[in-house]
């Protein structure tokens, strides 16, 4: 038997705390495997480039959002006393603030847990409540999960879905789109801002081309408020979804734009007490929305300051590895996209191999919740990528906090490992060869 | 007392409603009326003074006619299925004519555009005759359950010749839905 100092020592004081404690072994097995998984307390973290999947909170949201945890703590609900009152008051402030970013009235915003439940919103609520006369909806094959699996619900419920392809830069067709319409076409929903190559579709004419026609329009801009000039009077936009935690804002909240002239009726997923106009049920999280409304002004005041850094370090990282590299092909539009969001395939090197390679960077192929599955990204599918390219591609994510040290590191890292796991490739070997891939016949052992 | 007359003067109206009646066989129903006033709630229709005794006073063959040009029939279907056929005026509110005939439409703001218990569809035929909702009225309505897209404030809904034949459901709840059966009386 150890005794208890090198037991402690071995085990990590957690878990010999939970053996003290009488907490049941699978726990403290549980306790080992994440510590075992975890990093060395020596070792330093990772460099942050995946600003698609998440970034990391602003200090001054944090600061904003700290009193309304422990001290301002009524609900915003409570008619009756300056608890509820004070904390009424920080939401609606809140509020006017995400409405500014993207030029809408504060009655039109209703705070959410996320974009994806402001998708289920958006689609579900529109479709359902048209149901009786507008059964057909559109969508594009690029769209985020949540846009897809609300549109496969709504199928499942009798409505019959378009899920537009898209061309090869990744962008919507819009002549194909006004064919697709059809009389009883009640919503169109098309992101902003791809998640995974990072292309900006054309809002505006899609907008106006919707907005001519009386069908409704949803975008998701999860990835773009904040980050690109949004105007939803402007664009003819009737839905938006907002997620707080990609605009340096906290995790768990989000906001919906519903348009009130025209107003666009839904029906709401959430029954309860009729909060937010009774679209969305259930207390406002006060020191959420205020960190939403917080990140919200922070995005709307530094736009153009990080628009132009995260351009300028964008085009460094390319156009490094783009130098030190052949064979390197860019994801999506050249022109029409975020610079932030950078797809790049490296043809004739495995996406996850890299990955593991680029161990102090931390990077993703393809969009975080797709990144579980074996399958390739549909996305990239959807631009016609061959699909061994398809394997081979990391996107790199650059945000307000990356550093031009960051960048260097991993264009840097990331050419010394492609060049490596290259001269292991017997693919690279052929080619180099002068053998054309596409001709060889492969055959099954 | 103001009230009061005003209530009587409504009295007055439903009665001169009822054709055939000599004048004095009317007063001797208003003066039966208005003992059983507690039951059917005799409303003010309108919030400015309006003398509608006129009609009191005009001679009965003359106000026939009147009436004649001036009734829009509509159907209420409560929330039991059961269709009532009403007979109302041109500019009556639709929410007191609901209470006049004992129609379990609750309008809990008196018609002031602070609630949603005046919800009712209304009828696709007419849904367009009836002009845009009202800013305020959207609000209101977006707040109702179980909204439809033929959906509007009873209260807000003025009766107009060509609103002849409107049908108008009443949604199975209100936000003031009570589980188990309750419903408020009208104020």
């Amino acid at each position: 038997m150890l005794s208890r100092s090198v037991a402690r020592r071995v085990l990590g004081s957690r878990v010999f705390l939970s053996q003290k404690c009488g907490l049941s072994s699978q726990a403290a097995q549980r306790e080992k495997v994440i510590r075992s998984r975890e990093m060395n307390e020596n070792e330093p973290r990772p460099l942050y480039m995946d600003f698609q999947a998440t970034t990391p909170m602003d200090p001054r949201v944090l600061d904003a959002m700290l009193p309304y945890q422990v001290n301002y703590y009524g609900n915003p609900h409570s008619r009756t006393h300056a608890y509820g009152w004070e904390s009424e008051s920080a939401v609606e402030l809140a509020r006017k603030q995400v409405a500014d970013l993207i030029g809408a009235d504060p009655r039109e915003i209703i705070f959410t847990s996320g974009a994806t439940e402001s998708n289920n919103i958006s689609i579900k609520g529109v479709g359902r409540f048209y149901k009786t006369k507008k059964k057909h909806v559109i969508t594009t094959q690029t769209e985020h999960k949540c846009v897809l699996d609300s549109c496969r619900a709504l199928e499942a419920e009798g409505f019959h879905i378009t899920y537009l392809p898209v061309k090869s830069n990744g962008l919507v067709d819009l002549q194909q789109l006004e064919e697709s319409f059809r009389p009883d076409t009640s919503l169109v929903s098309i992101m902003t801002v791809n998640n995974e190559i990072g292309v900006i579709q054309p809002i505006k004419e899609i907008g106006h081309l919707c907005q001519s026609r009386k069908i409704f329009f949803h975008t998701d801009a999860a990835q773009a408020a904040g980050k690109i000039p949004l105007d939803v009077n402007d664009m003819k936009i009737d839905l938006m979804s907002i997620s707080g935690h990609k605009i340096y804002g906290p995790k768990g909240v989000g906001a919906v734009y519903v348009r009130r002239r025209p107003r666009v009726r839904l029906e709401p997923l959430q029954s309860g007490g009729g909060q937010e106009r009774g679209l969305r049920s259930g207390t406002v999280p006060t020191p959420l929305a205020v960190g939403l409304g917080a990140a919200c002004e922070i995005a709307r005041q530094e736009m153009k300051y990080d628009e132009h850094r995260v351009s300028m370090l964008s085009k460094r990282l390319i156009d490094k590895i783009m130098a030190g590299l052949p064979d390197v092909i860019m994801n999506g539009d050249p022109e029409k996209r975020y610079s932030g969001c950078i797809n790049l395939s490296f043809a004739y090197v495995e996406g996850e191999s890299l990955l593991m390679a680029l161990k102090d960077v931390a990077l993703s192929s393809g969009s975080a919740c797709t990144s579980a599955s074996l399958e390739p990204s549909y996305v990239l599918r959807a631009i016609g990528t061959d699909e061994d390219l398809a394997h081979s591609s990391i996107r790199f994510g650059i945000g307000r906090f990356t550093t031009e040290e960051e960048v260097d590191y991993t264009a840097e890292k990331c050419i010394l490992q492609v060049k490596r796991l290259r001269e292991m490739s017997p693919l690279w070997e052929m080619v180099q060869e002068g053998i054309d891939l596409k001709s060889i016949k492969w055959t099954q052992h | 007392v103001l009230r009061k007359s005003m209530g009587l003067t409504l009295t007055i109206r439903t009665v001169s409603n009822i054709p055939n009646l000599s004048n004095w066989a009317r007063l001797k129903h208003c003066r039966h009326l208005q003992h059983s006033t507690s039951g059917a709630r005799c409303q003010t229709a309108c919030r400015s003074l309006h003398t509608s005794a006129g009609l009191c006073h005009s001679d009965e063959e003359g106000a026939e006619r009147e009436r004649g040009k001036d009734v829009v029939n509509v159907v209420y279907v409560d929330r039991s299925g059961r269709r009532i056929p009403v007979k109302g005026r041109v500019g009556d509110n639709v929410l007191y004519l609901a209470h006049k005939h004992g129609i379990e439409l609750e309008g809990a703001c008196e018609a002031s555009l602070a609630c949603s218990t005046c919800h009712v569809y209304v009828s696709d035929r007419h849904h367009d005759k009836l002009p845009e909702p009202d800013e305020r009225e959207d609000d209101m309505l977006d707040m109702a359950p179980l909204l439809q897209e033929n959906s509007r404030l009873g209260c807000q809904i003025i009766l107009t010749p060509e609103l002849e034949g409107m049908e108008l459901t009443l949604p199975k709840i209100t936000r003031n839905f009570y589980v188990d059966g309750h419903t408020p009386k009208p104020h």
